[in-house]
């Protein structure tokens, strides 16, 4: 537990926008994901920034596919979280479902 | 208003300024965006996102630097002092009056110059000194790549470095030479399109006028600065504030490229799926 550095709520966030979105988890849908469910503008290079901070966490990782000239020639970076990515979401799921089960109705 | 290609200042921006972490999939995320129908305004909006996250996260990993330019350039005017007085204790502005132009400005400006260049690298080497006692030896490559880097960034602001200061020593010791003209005993030279007055006797009254002048400021005593240079570190005014910035630019410049980079730098691997 000592050991273990808490996930931010955008890093919470892009974890699990990686998950849902599986195989196609690369920039462009991941930024949609959370626009969908933030309902606002969604910074390309703070998700950049955040992917490269859970990478360096070894939380998840990432590799290049092929370039497509509708991108002018540029490869798609997808990513894929690591056991100790997804050990890390269930952690603070599971943290967060037990805090929510000691707070009274807040309606 | 949408368009087939994102606006070229912004690609250019994009290209040169983008965190050397984030490789090409951050180009070709924005224009596949782009080119689905996002506004140019968003892709606006992007760029310089990513730009400022870098330089937000480059002064970051930079702290100890920005610290120490900050710190540095704040005795900056207590220097250029200490070295008006020096200069008033030597006479140095009788001697430069008694030359001959160019030669009174080009050693006016130059020294002016070594001052404030000996201020700077000592301020390199200060802050590079305690490799010395972690490493057991001076980075001599940081070294030379430090003041290789302070002396474009000296030209750059090579005006301001002798405009302000100038200006500083003129409101702070105005009667050091350093605050130049007539004020300082110099004597200028004839005024521009002066060479296009025939009449000598035109010449003649000017002539006198100045040395009238030149003799008065030489016959008085030289007066004690108005602030003693320690007084001058915590002095907040906007002649002092001014004379601090290009030190701290200067400095902050070239300990920045005598620096490795951001230690928290990301480097994606390059595997290919």
């Amino acid at each position: 537990m000592g050991d273990r550095s808490y996930l931010g709520e955008f890093e919470l966030m892009l974890l699990l926008a990686i998950i849902r979105l599986g195989e196609e988890a690369y920039g462009v849908p991941i930024v949609r994901e959370l626009e969908r469910h933030r309902k606002r503008y969604v910074s390309v290079g703070s998700v950049y920034a955040a992917l490269a901070r859970l990478e360096t966490k070894g939380l998840i990782v990432s590799s290049l596919g092929d370039p497509t000239p509708e991108r002018g020639g540029k490869a798609k970076r997808y990513f894929r979280i690591t056991k100790d990515g997804l050990r890390q979401v269930q952690d603070t799921r599971r943290t967060l479902t037990s805090l929510w089960q000691t707070i009274p109705d807040l309606g | 208003m949408t368009s087939t290609k994102p606006p070229r200042i912004a690609r250019w921006m994009l290209r040169h300024l983008m965190p050397a972490a984030y490789d090409e999939a951050l180009a070709g995320d924005l224009l596949e965006e782009f080119c689905a129908g996002r506004p140019v305004l968003w892709y606006w909006r992007q760029v310089l996102g990513i730009i400022s996250i870098r330089f937000m996260r480059e002064l970051i990993a930079h702290r100890a630097a920005l610290a120490f330019a900050v710190l540095w350039s704040m005795l900056a005017p207590g220097w250029l002092l200490a070295v008006a007085h020096l200069e008033m204790r030597v006479h140095f502005s009788d001697r430069l009056a008694g030359m001959d132009w160019p030669w009174s400005s080009v050693l006016d400006l130059g020294s002016l110059l070594v001052t404030n260049l000996i201020f700077l690298w000592a301020g390199i080497l200060l802050y590079l000194l305690p490799d010395l006692w972690i490493a057991g030896r001076l980075k001599l490559r940081a070294v030379r790549s430090g003041i290789r880097a302070s002396l474009p960034a000296v030209v750059v602001v090579w005006a301001a470095l002798i405009v302000l200061p100038k200006h500083f020593l003129a409101v702070s010791a105005p009667e050091s030479r350093a605050s130049a003209g007539v004020a300082s005993g110099v004597r200028p030279p004839r005024p521009w399109g002066a060479a296009r007055i025939d009449d000598e006797n035109v010449w003649a009254a000017y002539d006198r006028q100045l040395a009238a002048k030149h003799d008065e400021i030489l016959s008085r005593a030289p007066a004690a600065p108005e602030h003693a240079p320690r007084v001058a570190l915590l002095d907040l005014r906007l002649a002092t504030q001014a004379a601090r910035i290009p030190f701290f630019l200067v400095v902050l410049c070239t300990l920045w490229s005598a620096a490795q980079g951001p230690k928290n730098r990301q480097q994606w691997n390059g595997r290919v799926r």
